[in-house]
């Protein structure tokens, strides 16, 4: 097993008044097995012998499904790797002595607590206004009662698998949420259960996506390049006209 | 009324007023192209062609129509541009493009630069052109247009800004075309951005070709 040592550039901020900077550390003894937080843990073990702060970041199930970690490693939201979480990354994507530039998601809407920590509540605000169904539907049916075609099901499962991490706002030149959105649409909008809120949701959602201030769509896919489950940016184009819908249906009620 | 300004002040009904006023542009940008390339045809044709155009009332419908537009796309651009720096306050230390499914080009990227050229470019062409010296024709009523588009092009400083204008104009265009149709929820198919590409190359080289060969050949038309 081959040891390597990296040159670490980490965000250190102290909280969301303080100005941050980035401070260098070094990162010794390090297996090429090992996943970028766990190779940030042994740095933390340093840090913490020497009496010093340990680097603040996220992170729950470390295996890639929970959506808690998130990192821009070396510019990149969740580094090199497509598909991949910052949890599931490992070192030897990396080039031994490389030097690894660490930042925090960089957004109005997502303020910075600590470190790389930053505050992602307004994604579950966006939710709170409509990202579920709230009829009532009784007890489970028998499944195969609503026919759903296969192609149909897959893209709902497609969306569905939305971690909600941000990856998407971290990468966006404008900070956009829109991917994120469009994800938690579509994967009601494309069920027959998702229908009769359909427009609702989307009007509610997008008009607080405006509210947190997230920036426009540019459509360049950044988002989709970044996003750990490689949701594709077509649930943006149905976001488009899903809202635009709702809205001129709203428009032309009497 | 009030139904109607919120779908324009909401984040998707900006997008789209972007991209159905960017597409209804573009779709002039086609028109104009076709005229000028009845200069290469003969000179009657071209001042023909100019004389029938500005000789329809329906003209001044049409060119407030496309002042509407314009105006339309660069406020909403540039208040677009604005809200989109503001999402962001703090910049990275470093920040690389993610490349994969990325469609990020220097074009899309430059958006409100190009645009910002075109903002400049447009009054100071119409200044040139349509407000610019007037020669009449043989034929009495009937402008020589054709005379002040050789003249200018022969001049290598104008050839050059139209060249860069229309190489940025091309720029503008490369992201515009796909963008606009995925604003607008019509498609976001690799086809139809292949196809706007190839037309943004079409349209800005065929409008700076034109300058160039008058330059080149302008004795000659």
């Amino acid at each position: 097993m081959s040891e390597m040592t990296f040159n670490l550039r980490v965000w250190r901020q102290a909280n969301s008044e303080s100005s941050g900077r980035l401070v260098d550390y070094t990162a010794e003894r390090i297996s090429e097995h090992m996943s970028f937080l766990e190779m940030l843990d042994i740095v933390n073990d340093k840090i913490i012998l020497e009496g010093d702060d340990p680097i603040a970041y996220d992170f729950d199930c470390r295996e890639g499904i929970c959506g808690s970690c998130g990192i821009v490693i070396n510019g990149v939201p969740h580094g090199p790797n497509p598909g991949t979480t910052s949890c599931q990354l490992f070192m030897r994507h990396f080039k031994a002595d490389e030097t690894i530039t660490i930042e925090p998601w960089r957004a109005k809407s997502f303020p910075l607590i600590k470190d790389l920590v930053v505050d992602r509540s307004s994604f579950d605000r966006i939710i709170a206004t409509g990202g579920y169904i709230s009829c009532n539907t009784g007890a489970a049916p028998e499944a195969n009662n609503t026919p759903i075609p296969k192609d149909i099901a897959d893209e709902a499962f497609d969306a569905a698998a939305c971690i909600g991490c941000g990856a998407c706002v971290a990468a966006c030149k404008n900070a956009s949420a829109v991917l994120f959105v469009g994800a938690k649409l579509q994967h009601l909008a494309l069920m027959p259960q998702g229908q009769a809120e359909r427009d609702r949701r989307a009007l509610r959602m997008v008009d607080q996506m405006e509210a947190e201030g997230f920036g426009a769509c540019s459509n360049e896919g950044e988002c989709e390049a970044v996003c750990p489950k490689e949701i594709s940016t077509k649930h943006i184009a149905r976001l488009n006209r899903d809202y635009m819908r709702a809205a001129v249906k709203q428009a032309l009620r009497p | 009324m009030n139904a109607l300004t919120r779908i324009l002040n909401s984040p998707v009904g900006r997008k789209v007023t972007m991209a159905v006023s960017g597409l209804l542009l573009l779709g002039f940008l086609v028109a104009h192209l076709t005229g000028n390339m009845l200069i290469l045809v003969s000179k009657e044709t071209f001042n023909h062609y100019g004389h029938t155009l500005i000789s329809n009332p329906m003209i001044y419908l049409a060119e407030a129509g496309l002042l509407g537009l314009f105006v339309m796309h660069f406020t909403t651009g540039l208040y677009l541009t604005r809200k989109n720096r503001a999402a962001r306050p703090q910049a990275y230390e470093r920040n690389e493009r993610a490349g994969y499914a990325s469609r990020k080009t220097l074009a899309s990227t430059t958006m409100i630069f190009s645009g910002l050229v075109v903002l400049v470019f447009v009054p100071l062409h119409i200044w040139g052109f349509k407000f610019g010296a007037y020669y009449e024709s043989a034929e009495p009523g009937v402008r020589d247009l054709h005379r002040l588009v050789i003249e200018t092009f022969q001049q290598p400083a104008w050839v050059i800004w139209y060249v860069a204008v229309m190489t940025i104009v091309g720029f503008h265009l490369w992201h515009g075309f796909g963008s606009g149709f995925e604003s607008l929820g019509l498609s976001y198919r690799k086809g139809l951005r292949r196809f706007g590409q190839f037309l943004a190359v079409v349209i800005a080289g065929g409008f700076l070709l034109i300058p160039v060969l008058i330059y080149m050949i302008g004795d000659k038309l």
